[in-house]
């Protein structure tokens, strides 16, 4: 039995990661590390498939000095930290307000249909996971709009949708 | 003067009539033929208020899970302090009694019990025909209780409904 | 007026308050009540349940109370029409997910949402959509959650943060979907964490141990004194039917302020533990039979004539009252002996003739919070004494104070630490004589092994905080109470507070300041005064076992220094009077004659804390079946023994006894001793070094099943770092076997990298070590 968390930070934490989180810590004074948690996050879940486990929140934890429960309230809080096991492209459609009065709900509607999952879930196949309510991308002017990774469609028609979904690997 | 003998006269003749035996023996011929009110007890009842409060029961649930949760309401309530329970965590983490005594020595059958409790758990039974021939019978527990409860639960719910709007 | 008061107006009524503080804490002190649920006087404003929220004459909008700082010729509302319409709304709005199961819950009866519910909810809910449930975590043996009647005031997760210095609960989540909580499955392991219980508005956070066991109104509630540390917290004992049924917090902003430890808060489980004594009991042809007082007593006293009364000898435990050490003492210095002690755990005596007349904190436990510098040697202070921890804490936390330990191991601790080193017994002298050398001490006992040390960065860095700070203090702990070379560490601490001109004081164990006071020493009376027989300290009395002996609320297998030894000694012993709370088999083994001892709930008495304050406490709840308060049993022992002066009525005659003769006591820890010390050091590769963990310091805790179940109970294992695993060739074992002196033990093994090389880690107090020796001192490990 080993006490502690003797775990090595840096065996889960990728050199990739913790070079990303490096160059964030620059850029706050040195008694501020909290404030890189965010970036630190995102580069861990990057690091993993797009989601973040426990044993990844430990570890930013362990590398920011943080306690553990700061970082799962930081990862829970956010919408863009998944916490769960999620497919290969994340699609997000926005569904606040002014989507919504554009026709996001039909978008979702089609979305739905077309892929045989609900919002929140994955396909089977690994490939398209329907992110659950996404909210404003501030991207209000060309609703209805989603996010796909990393890039903003604006705009959206169900056909527009289908050209954008099948283009995904 | 005149006064005295007109009274003296008035009850000589009374007297002289039997007209106070004749009085009082027609209240007893009107009675005699006049329709009875007595209830040949125990063949027969009187009618009973949905809320009268008899011998006490605890209910269930129709899944059969007794509905007292142990909130001790009805044991902060009674005046007369005959209630006595115990709490204790069931298995499957609910709370329970683990003892729940009423002393029929001690209750005032004021009903209060039943008034505190959230769940209709306590209830007091139309049934006040009962009787202890040794001491410790006093003690209603919660397994006397709820096989009241069980016997009586048609009854019980019934007045329950009748007084529901009342309420 | 002072320029730093500034006025203003709450409802009509002209106030004063220092500038720059918060509404409600002026309404507070004017006793003006404004409904809360968030904010805590001990806790930082979250402003976040809006609750408090009152009508500021000149604001657009109501203010929260507990977030408005109060300003010159503020008009403040908190009954307007305005205030009020706020305040019900806020309420509707806490209601909305709140569940209606106020009937199972525990907070029932004591609950502030229900209070002020009752004063600002309205008659029916407006919302008829589903309540939210949260599905909880298990957080340990403590503390029972029932989240889904959090109001997410967030007092426990400030608490954490704030008070107990780790933070384990937090708010993950967000919106109605926001959940206290440990996130993952996880107990809360802080040794002050039962006070999330009291501090919890609602019932979400109670305590499991006394889970659905009573309601708030049919407790009776009895002040009383925590028996454990030398802090003395204040109490209540919650009684139900003549039973302990929980024990909570009473306020005294002098000694424990708001908190208790998990400690005092949950040891009561111990005393319905089922090997509690209930009837006297004697030996007879090596049968235990149940007997009456009056023959157990009589027995006890044959029993201990016929081995000759005037070398009688007694153990008893530094957790009895004032008034027990007192009449113990007086009765084997009546029966012409003066074998009697109270520091059980001790092992150094040599320079008892010099010791204090109390060892004391040397300043008041409130004061500490004042400090700049501390330096604690052998302690583990936040577990030993967390309220003396939580003081030292604020220190730090507050201003900085450089808190700096010599200890035989590195610790956790929840503060940041100045300075801390790790080392073995003896490597712990040579840090102290080191920092006695960087501070320039010319103490002359003490000069041989200050010259030879060497000085290193830290040394000096301790030093130089400790000589820079105007407050500074040197506190003596348990572990260094506990040392072989108690003396040497005495010594060089007084140096090194002489030299830096800082306080020296000790961290006394439990009660054992009254121990000191009342004489339960061999070589000292009551007040100090000089013994007329010197009798045998406890060490001596293991190395010549007397023929009788007394042992008082111990068990020699877990409270005594060397457990092994103090087994076979009162093996030994030709007759034992055990005068106990519970039965053990041990005990049933040497005992010849059990007397049943009332718990410190069920008796009268008195405890003097580190501050050497005075506490004392009335019996509250009823002695199971025939035990019998301590006091009494020693007095009518005394009777029956026809000695002088055991004719008291009540306890409150033996405190007046003493405290008489306590009267012109000067507490004064500093040492008068000029032997010249040297340092012992061990040839042995491998060095044990211990403590005794704060749930295995008392026969009472001991038995607290819900603390041996947290974690801070875990410590039947070895620990060491993994240099030293690697040369003893353990690294890959689970389990090893440990040999001292005769005994051995099988114990598993943790890799702890916070222990010093050549040293293993092994507390006492624990059945799994209790078959081993000392804390300090050679050691084997081998594999299995």
């Amino acid at each position: 039995m080993v006490d502690k968390s003797m775990t090595d930070t840096n065996t889960i934490l990728s050199a990739h990661t913790i070079e990303e989180i490096d160059a964030w810590l620059k850029r706050f004074p040195e008694d501020k590390k909290k404030s890189a948690v965010l970036a630190a996050l995102r580069a861990a879940q990057h690091q993993n498939k797009g989601y973040l486990t426990t044993e990844l929140m430990d570890a930013v934890a362990d590398y920011l000095d943080l306690s553990k429960i700061e970082v799962y309230e930081v990862a829970s809080f956010y919408s863009m930290f998944e916490l769960n096991p999620v497919a290969r492209h994340n699609v997000a459609v926005c569904t606040n307000v002014c989507c919504m009065l554009m026709g996001s709900d039909t978008i979702v509607n089609h979305l739905e249909n077309k892929l045989g999952i609900k919002l929140g879930e994955s396909t089977a196949d690994g490939r398209i996971y329907l992110k659950m309510e996404e909210e404003c991308l501030a991207a209000c002017a060309g609703g209805p709009m989603m996010q796909v990774n990393h890039k903003y469609y604006t705009d959206l028609t169900p056909d527009k949708v289908d050209e954008i979904i099948d283009g995904l690997e | 003067m005149g006064g005295v003998i007109m009274r003296l006269l008035k009850h000589y003749i009374k007297s002289f009539l039997f007209l106070e035996l004749i009085k009082g023996a027609m209240i007893t011929g009107r009675y005699l033929f006049a329709k009875k009110i007595t209830v040949q007890y125990p063949e027969e009842k009187t009618p009973m208020s949905p809320r009268f409060r008899g011998l006490h029961a605890q209910r269930r649930y129709a899944n059969g899970e007794e509905r007292c949760i142990a909130c001790k309401l009805c044991e902060a309530v009674c005046p007369a302090l005959a209630i006595t329970i115990d709490v204790t965590e069931r298995d499957d983490g609910t709370r329970r009694t683990s003892r729940y005594d009423i002393d029929l020595f001690k209750c005032i059958y004021c009903g209060f019990c039943e008034e505190a409790c959230p769940v209709d758990a306590i209830v007091e039974t139309h049934i006040f025909e009962y009787h202890f021939e040794n001491r410790g019978e006093n003690i209603m527990t919660k397994d006397k209780l709820l096989a009241v409860g069980d016997k009586y639960e048609e009854q019980i719910a019934a007045c329950k409904a009748a007084d529901a709007k009342y309420r | 007026m002072s320029e730093d008061l500034v006025k203003f107006t709450v409802n009509g009524q002209e106030l004063e308050a220092p500038k720059g503080s918060m509404l409600i804490q002026a309404t507070d002190a004017a006793g003006i009540s404004i409904p809360r649920f968030c904010y805590h006087k001990k806790l930082s404003v979250a402003a976040n349940c809006r609750m408090c929220l009152v009508e500021v004459e000149k604001a657009p909008k109501p203010m929260p109370a507990c977030a408005t700082p109060i300003m010159d010729g503020m008009v403040v509302h908190t009954k307007s029409p305005k205030a009020i319409a706020a305040q019900k709304s806020v309420m509707e709005f806490l209601l909305i997910n709140h569940p209606l199961d106020c009937p199972i819950c525990d907070q029932g009866g004591e609950c502030e949402l229900q209070d002020i519910s009752m004063g600002f909810g309205g008659d029916i809910s407006q919302y008829t959509d589903e309540k939210r449930v949260v599905f909880d975590k298990d957080i340990g043996p403590l503390i029972s959650t029932e989240l889904t009647r959090c109001i997410q005031c967030t007092r426990c997760i400030r608490f954490g943060e704030e008070i107990a210095g780790m933070r384990e609960l937090g708010a993950t989540d967000r919106g109605d979907r926001m959940v206290i909580g440990t996130y993952i499955e996880k107990s809360v392991d802080s040794e002050m964490s039962g006070n999330v219980i009291d501090i919890c508005p609602v019932g979400a956070l109670t305590a499991k141990p006394s889970r659905f066991s009573a309601r708030a109104w049919e407790l009776i509630e009895h002040p009383s004194i925590a028996p454990h540390d030398s802090v003395g917290s204040n109490i209540f004992v919650h009684t139900q039917r003549g039973k302990v049924t929980r024990v909570v917090p009473r306020d005294n902003e002098a000694i424990n302020e708001v908190w208790i430890s998990d400690r005092d808060r949950f040891s009561y489980q111990g005393i319905y533990a089922p090997d509690r004594m209930t009837q006297p009991m004697i030996k007879q042809d090596g049968e235990w039979i149940a007997a009456t007082w009056d023959d157990a007593l009589q027995k006890a006293v044959e029993g201990i004539n016929a081995q000759g009364r005037d070398q009688a000898a007694a153990w008893i435990s530094p957790n009895a009252t004032l008034e027990e050490h007192y009449l113990m003492q007086k009765l084997l210095r009546g029966m012409g002996s003066g074998n009697v002690d109270h520091r059980l755990r001790q092992t150094d005596f040599s320079d008892q003739d010099a010791a204090p007349v109390m060892p004391w904190l040397g300043q008041r436990i409130e004061d500490l919070e004042n400090v700049n510098a501390a330096l604690l040697v052998g302690s583990n202070v936040r577990k030993a004494q967390p309220l003396i921890a939580h003081r030292l804490r604020k220190a730090v936390i507050n201003h900085d104070a450089k808190v700096s330990f010599v200890n035989p191991r590195e610790f956790d601790w929840h503060f940041p630490v100045f300075a801390e080193c790790a080392s073995s017994a003896s490597g712990m002298l040579e840090d102290l004589a080191a920092i006695a050398k960087a501070a320039g001490t010319d103490a002359a006992s003490v000069a041989t092994i200050v010259n030879a040390a060497t000085v290193t960065e830290t040394h000096q860095q301790i030093a130089d905080s400790l000589k820079q700070s105007d407050k500074a203090i040197v506190l003596i702990g348990d572990m260094a109470q506990q040392h072989p070379q108690l003396a040497v560490i005495r010594k060089l601490a007084d140096a090194i507070a002489k030299a830096t001109n800082s306080v020296l004081g000790y961290i006394p164990e439990a009660n054992s300041a009254a121990g000191w006071l009342a004489g339960t020493v061999p070589h000292r009376g009551p007040a100090g005064s000089a013994a007329a027989v010197k009798g045998l300290n406890v060490a001596e009395m293991q190395a010549n076992p007397a023929k009788a002996l007394i042992t008082f609320n111990i068990e020699p297998e877990f409270d005594v220094a060397n457990p092994a030894q103090a087994l076979d000694t009162a093996r030994q012993v030709g007759f034992v009077v055990a005068i106990s709370s519970y039965l053990s088999a041990n005990m049933k083994d040497y005992a010849d004659v059990i007397l049943p001892l009332a718990m410190f709930t069920e008796t009268s008495g008195t405890y003097v804390n580190a501050e050497g304050f005075w506490q004392s406490f009335n019996g509250v709840s009823t002695a199971e079946g025939n035990s019998r308060p301590g006091w009494k049993i020693l007095r009518v022992l005394g009777n029956l023994f026809d000695l002088e002066g055991f004719d008291y009525i009540s306890s409150q005659d033996v405190k007046d006894e003493l405290k008489q003769q306590c009267q012109d006591i000067q507490l004064n820890n500093s040492v008068e001793c000029t032997a010249v010390v040297s340092i012992e050091k061990s040839a042995a590769s491998l060095q044990r070094v211990g403590d005794v963990p704060l749930y295995a310091i008392d026969t009472l805790v001991r038995r607290s099943a819900p603390l041996q179940k947290t974690r801070d109970a875990m410590h039947d294992c070895v620990r060491i770092n993994s240099k030293q695993a690697e040369l003893s060739g353990v690294v890959d074992s689970d389990k090893v076997k440990v040999n001292q002196n005769n005994g051995h033990a099988y114990l598993s093994l943790v890799i702890d990298d916070g222990i010093p090389d050549g040293c293993v880690w092994i507390s006492a107090g624990v059945q799994a070590t209790s078959s081993l020796g000392e804390n300090f001192g050679p050691i084997e490990l081998e594999k299995v």
